[in-house]
């Protein structure tokens, strides 16, 4: 775990560069630690970080780095509860090159036929590592190793909702129009983006 | 009822205040207005303690129903009563029938305009603040009407004029190295802080896209994280992005650090087409300049 100055009001907490289960519950652990703490304005939890903007008026950059190792170290010591109840969420999702303008050049980046990577996406059982990037915007992974595909180089000025799609080792579907970098390999009319909850687990359902 | 109608809500205008903090771990933005000190100022003028205005571009035309105190600052966007130019960065006592109106751009982006005690609104995650891909605040059209309190002054207030910034002036903005500036080389940095970046047409409430010379990391995708105020964000094409109000909460390309805020109010009044340079700050003098800044707005940071 380290500490960095992030901005002239913030800080962000590295933990170990894996997403795994075991790092998503140390960064909710620090989460949930931090959240009750005065002058705390923001916290946005993520993969293996957690950004922690604070009131500068109460702390300067030396005074809340002690308090947050104090924090962190003094509970380490101590059991954390962090619960484990997550909920399934199955997505319907049309898998097609039309709706999916990615989808071809996906599968061949990735020397795969474009069904192949229909099943390898649809197969897996993602979970929630993170909630952002918009409102309900859930970040799920791992994507299959055969599928990963690297962002645009350029993001796209629009993004239609509901889109499915991937960036490197995540997957996510978005739930609104947007500006994005991400590669669209499907859609969907899934509309409850607000259940989404980290630590979920979400499938795709193809639909033929 | 007392408050102003909306005859032509123009490019683009909207309900901002200082923005809606302490819900980033659901992906609600900050938001907020693009520029706090014209905001700050606009507010201070009217001594309020509740607090709202409308964030403006050209073309808003809007008539009062009873007298209001307003305050106008931010923006030279030939401000008009009843078609008659007035001054701004200062109050206005507004009559029942007044038709105000910002018809040209002359200098900066966004104008704001604060009433007496604030538009009587309900807030939304503790915030008035707008975000439109959120579904979150206001944004005006023809015909809306905007409640607020009826009120009269016989004193005017005004920003003295070396408060008043300059938005021709050529900019440079302080930059706190950070986040990903490991994967810069040192010659990359020396690139980045030696060249001029033109802001392009793709700039907007969420960052102002850059045009100059591209910089690359030696790595290009990171773990998605949190991103602070003012992230400079560098995508493949090497082409900064400077994230402003209305940026994602997270994201995943590298950053080279974070545009100080007080330098980020003005790049948004800043000219499209118009060049600025980077240079480098540090955390102590940056948080100092930081600390200065809120203790002068000090009673109004709501």
């Amino acid at each position: 775990m380290t500490l960095e100055i992030s901005s002239v009001d913030s800080i962000i907490i590295y933990f170990e560069a894996s997403i795994s289960p075991k790092i998503l519950n140390q960064v909710q652990r620090a989460y949930k630690l931090l959240k009750p703490i005065e002058g705390i304005i923001d916290l946005t939890p993520s993969y293996n970080s957690l950004l922690i903007e604070y009131d500068i008026m109460l702390y300067d950059y030396q005074t809340i780095q002690k308090k947050i190792k104090e924090i962190l170290t003094q509970h380490s010591k101590t059991q954390s509860n962090i619960s484990n109840e997550n909920k399934l969420i199955k997505i319907p999702t049309h898998y097609n090159t039309i709706l999916g303008i990615d989808l071809e050049r996906v599968a061949k980046i990735n020397n795969l036929s474009i069904d192949e990577v229909i099943e390898l996406h649809s197969q897996t059982i993602y979970r929630v590592y993170a909630i952002g990037f918009m409102v309900g915007f859930a970040y799920l992974a791992t994507v299959p190793q055969q599928i990963i595909t690297s962002r645009l180089a350029t993001p796209r000025a629009k993004v239609p909702k509901g889109s499915v799609a991937i960036a490197e080792y995540q997957t996510a579907i978005y739930p609104q129009d947007s500006a994005g970098g991400w590669n669209i390999i499907g859609h969907t009319e899934f509309d409850d983006f607000e259940s989404f909850e980290v630590g979920d687990s979400v499938q795709f359902m193809r639909l033929r | 009822m007392s408050g102003f109608r909306i005859l032509n809500a123009g490019i683009f205008a909207t309900i901002q205040d200082r923005g809606r903090y302490g819900y980033t771990h659901l992906g609600v933005c900050h938001s907020g207005a693009m520029d706090e000190y014209a905001y700050l100022w606009g507010q201070m003028l009217l001594n309020n303690h509740t607090q709202n205005s409308i964030e403006l571009m050209t073309g808003l035309k809007l008539q009062a129903t009873a007298p209001i105190q307003i305050a106008i600052t931010g923006a030279n966007l030939s401000f008009k009563i009843n078609g008659i130019s007035k001054p701004i960065w200062q109050t206005h006592q507004i009559y029942n029938g007044d038709i105000l109106s910002f018809e040209k751009q002359l200098s900066g982006q966004r104008a704001y305009l604060c009433v007496q005690d604030g538009f009587i609104l309900e807030k939304k995650y503790g915030s008035y603040a707008t975000t439109l891909k959120e579904g979150l605040g206001i944004k005006l059209c023809r015909g809306d009407f905007l409640a607020c309190i009826s009120s009269s002054s016989s004193h005017k207030y005004r920003v003295k004029n070396s408060e008043i910034p300059n938005y021709q002036k050529p900019l440079i903005l302080r930059v706190l190295l950070s986040y990903q500036e490991a994967f810069f080389s040192p010659k990359m940095k020396e690139k980045f802080f030696d060249s001029s970046y033109e802001i392009t047409l793709q700039s907007d409430r969420m960052g102002y896209r850059l045009q100059g010379q591209a910089i690359t990391p030696n790595k290009t995708d990171i773990i998605s994280e949190g991103i602070a105020f003012g992230s400079i964000q560098i995508p493949q094409d090497g082409q900064p992005i400077v994230l402003l109000k209305e940026r994602q909460t997270i994201g995943g390309y590298p950053k080279i650090g974070t545009v100080l805020p007080i330098d980020c109010y003005k790049l948004a009044q800043a000219n499209i087409g118009s060049k600025i340079k980077f240079e480098v700050i540090n955390i102590a003098v940056a948080q100092k300049k930081l600390q200065d800044f809120n203790r002068y707005f000090r009673a109004y940071l709501i």
